[in-house]
């Protein structure tokens, strides 16, 4: 029993190498959708769906939109970390809606993530979300109350999205409006916890990583080097597998 | 006219006024002083003062041989003529930095960005230089204008990758070194698997010399059209997430669209850099007024094709509106034009209908139009996927994504991308490169092996083992991801300036095609690759 116990962990071991925890205990809720899958993309007679499967049953993602949309599609070639919340909502494109559903693309190659399924009678893409890309958007906002912000990350990322770039401008614009005494920057890394009960830890450095980049965006926004400063969390969020991805972050405080 | 012992003319001036025949004698004789004066004059003038008249002469403008550049020009080409507009009116070009040689060799900046060829140069033109010159003319320099300036210079073969594919070497310092001058610590190591030039193996000249240089070989792109290659886009680069790069002197963010590894932000910087690679300048000597005069010119000349190959202007009242030198001197910058409402090049609908075109064209023509504009539509709107592009599908796009070509090349008259514009498109990395084995001896660039380190982020399509003729960006970054990712060049004068690909791996405009076609399995039929040919060789 031992020696099968112990085949057991190596064995999970080997699936999750770096930065995995696979230590088996409650699961999630059940309703969430927490897992790591090749992606696939289904085309459609007008914008592609992103589906991927877990445990034999197959769950909509989202549509291919552009760098302005709130959802990034996964990458073929490269597994996608999902996580996301079932809904009773019809099937799109064939699969369960998950919402809200937040997907990470895995680093690392994996040539067998590579299914492309042509268009189909029946399996039409909804309508497109209204793009949220608006001139306001690049527009500074007028209000100067805001003291906290939350940039988000994808897991094990510390790449800032169209979105995410907003927060720093609008941080910085409040910081030089309010003629902040000092700023403070606060990286977090975090842990998911699978629905097969495992947990996936991000990379030991990523909370430095992503406090470092957003510091000195700060400093390059023009707030003052000697008003900013940086410090990070080594130690991994605990996981809910709920709240998983909004510990993925990195805060800022704004102090006049 | 002269009389010839015809008695019938005779017999007129007999019937006539003799006078009136002695009267129209002089005054041919008197226009035949004038004409020949004038070719006196037309003479002593382009002895003294240069090139003047047509633009025949101003095919090669040698560094040096002043004259007067006029205000408006168009080349011939192969596939019709060239525009070439300078908005602030002629040039004189004695004693105009941008024209005269400044280093210590004998180029100038004219010697590779030549008006007849969309200010670049095209290979047929670099072959009629050899030939009329013997291979004397500086373009041909040994310091970057030879496969390695060690090869002895007087044969063709030394000079083959310019001469065949019009590349010249550009030699970086390795490990790479940022914006600011400060080393980099590569997530890269590189080593030369194949040279079949000898110069990155060499001891002065190579990866492992005194000044280890990875020497890779470029296209020289159009100093032409600049206000919207160099016009910025937002705050953040959307490629990185992280601020863009900014001019020195000012703080303002930079298009960094510029170069084919956007290593220099401004249009400073790439003449004090141009000055000490290309014309071998001395650190720090050229006056700061004649780069101001260098920038100036550069900034006011525009180019585009404005005569189809029948002699036909393409620039009509009616017509598409966004051809011709003039449509881009007037056009508007940073424009995303990746959509139907007003289109990357503008809008053809006039060329749609063969029956609703001028009357006074050929069928062929007729046909020809017709075409260009499906090659517009197919260029704005045919779908397929684009695949395994890094910086265009690992930025949040999704790979693959159902897009179009004006997906990437997105500005508004140029075609280029909006953002930072350096993408792997494949031209230079192994596997979709179009160049021969890595182990044939018709291999003419050389082949490194980039080795990744494990720490770093891969290549998000090729992982961390990558061969490639060019690393392009990541020899300035130093960055893994980056490996073979060029910023793509503009559309325009395109028939001016073959061939095509930063590394000169297209001939013609149908090998560009035909890239693109295997490259993201695009299955376009013959009749949507010559439509967007003809569409191209418009631009």
């Amino acid at each position: 029993m031992k020696k099968a116990l112990t085949i057991l962990i190596v064995a999970i071991g080997l699936i999750f190498p770096d930065g995995t925890e696979a230590t088996r205990e409650d699961k999630p809720p059940a309703n969430r959708r927490n897992f790591v899958a090749c992606p696939i993309v289904r085309d459609t007679k007008t914008l592609p769906c992103w589906l991927a499967e877990y445990e034999g049953e197959l769950y909509f993602l989202g549509l291919q939109g552009s760098s302005a949309s709130e959802f990034y599609p996964p990458q073929l070639n490269h597994e996608v970390l999902v996580e996301g919340t079932v809904t009773n909502e019809p099937r799109i494109c064939g699969g369960i809606p998950l919402r809200p559903v937040k997907i990470s693309v895995i680093t690392e190659l994996n040539r067998a993530c590579n299914t492309l399924l042509p268009a189909e009678d029946g399996r039409e893409a909804p309508a497109a979300p209204a793009r949220r890309f608006t001139d306001d958007m690049r527009k500074a906002g007028t209000e100067t109350t805001q003291r906290d912000f939350t940039v988000p990350f994808d897991f094990d990322s510390d790449y800032l999205t169209f979105h995410t770039t907003r927060i720093l401008s609008e941080a910085a614009r409040i910081a030089k409006a309010v003629n902040a005494a000092k700023i403070e920057v606060l990286g977090y890394r975090a842990t998911t916890w699978l629905s097969n009960g495992n947990r996936l830890m991000e990379a030991q450095t990523i909370a430095e990583k992503r406090a470092k980049k957003v510091g000195e965006i700060l400093v390059g926004l023009g707030i003052s080097a000697s008003a900013v400063s940086v410090n990070w969390n080594p130690t991994p969020e605990s996981c809910d597998g709920v709240t998983d991805p909004e510990k993925r972050r990195v805060t800022i405080r704004i102090m006049p | 006219m002269r009389n010839h012992g015809n008695p019938d003319i005779r017999l007129i001036y007999a019937d006539g006024d003799m006078k009136q025949a002695r009267f129209q004698r002089h005054v041919i004789r008197l226009a035949i002083l004038i004409a020949g004066l004038g070719l006196f004059v037309m003479i002593v003038r382009r002895g003294t003062a240069g090139y003047q008249g047509t633009p025949q002469a101003l095919q090669w403008i040698e560094a040096g041989a002043g004259g007067l550049l006029p205000a408006e020009l168009h080349f011939e080409n192969a596939l019709g003529k060239l525009g070439v507009l300078n908005t602030s009116g002629p040039i004189e070009m004695k004693g105009h930095p941008f024209f005269e040689p400044l280093g210590i060799n004998p180029r100038g900046c004219i010697t590779c960005h030549q008006p007849a060829h969309a200010m670049s140069v095209s290979v047929d033109a670099l072959r009629e230089r050899w030939r009329a010159t013997k291979g004397e003319d500086p373009i041909f320099a040994a310091v970057d204008g030879s496969n390695n300036p060690k090869l002895p210079q007087a044969l063709e073969s030394s000079h083959s990758l310019l001469l065949n594919r019009g590349l010249f070497r550009v030699g970086l310092q390795w490990p790479p070194r940022d914006h600011h001058g400060k080393v980099v610590q590569p997530e890269f190591s590189i080593e030369v698997v194949r040279d079949p030039t000898g110069v990155n193996l060499d001891d002065t000249y190579g990866l492992k010399g005194v000044n280890p240089t990875v020497s890779v070989f470029r296209r020289p792109r159009p100093s032409a059209n600049l206000k919207y290659v160099m016009s910025p886009d937002d705050v953040f680069n959307i490629k990185t997430g992280v601020l863009m790069a900014t001019d020195p002197e000012t703080g303002k963010p930079v298009s960094m669209n510029l170069m084919a590894d956007a290593r220099h932000l401004t249009l400073k910087q790439q003449a004090f850099g141009a000055y000490k690679d290309h014309q071998e300048g001395r650190q720090g000597a050229l006056p700061r007024e004649e780069i101001e005069k260098i920038l100036a010119f550069e900034n006011q000349v525009y180019v585009a094709q404005s005569f189809d190959r029948w002699g036909r202007s393409l620039v009509e009242a009616g017509g598409p509106i966004g051809l011709g030198p003039k449509a881009m001197a007037e056009g508007k910058v940073h424009v995303l034009a990746n959509n139907n409402r007003d289109p990357v090049f503008r809008v053809f609908d006039a060329w749609k209908k063969p029956d609703a075109m001028p009357k006074d064209l050929s069928l062929e023509q007729r046909e020809f139009r017709a075409s260009v504009a499906r090659g517009n539509d197919v260029f704005m709107f045919r779908q397929f996927w684009i695949r395994d592009a890094a910086h265009i599908n690992s930025i949040g796009l999704g790979n693959p994504i159902k897009r179009t070509c004006a997906t990437c090349h997105n500005t508004q008259m140029t075609g280029q991308d909006l953002a930072p514009g350096w993408v792997d498109v494949g031209t230079t990395n192994y596997p979709t490169w179009t160049e021969p084995p890595v182990f044939s001896d018709k291999a003419e660039l050389p082949v490194f092996k980039c080795t990744c380190d494990k720490s770093a982020p891969p290549h998000p399509y090729l992982g961390r083992v990558i061969y490639t003729n060019d690393p392009g960006r990541a020899l300035i970054t130093g960055k893994c991801a980056d490996i073979g990712s060029i910023v793509m060049g503009q559309f325009r004068g395109l028939a001016a300036r073959a061939p095509y690909f930063s590394n000169g791996s297209a001939k013609n405009l149908r090998e560009l095609v035909d890239f693109y076609d295997r490259r993201f399995d695009m299955k376009l039929s013959e009749q949507e690759k010559v439509d967007l040919v003809n569409f191209l060789s418009v631009l």
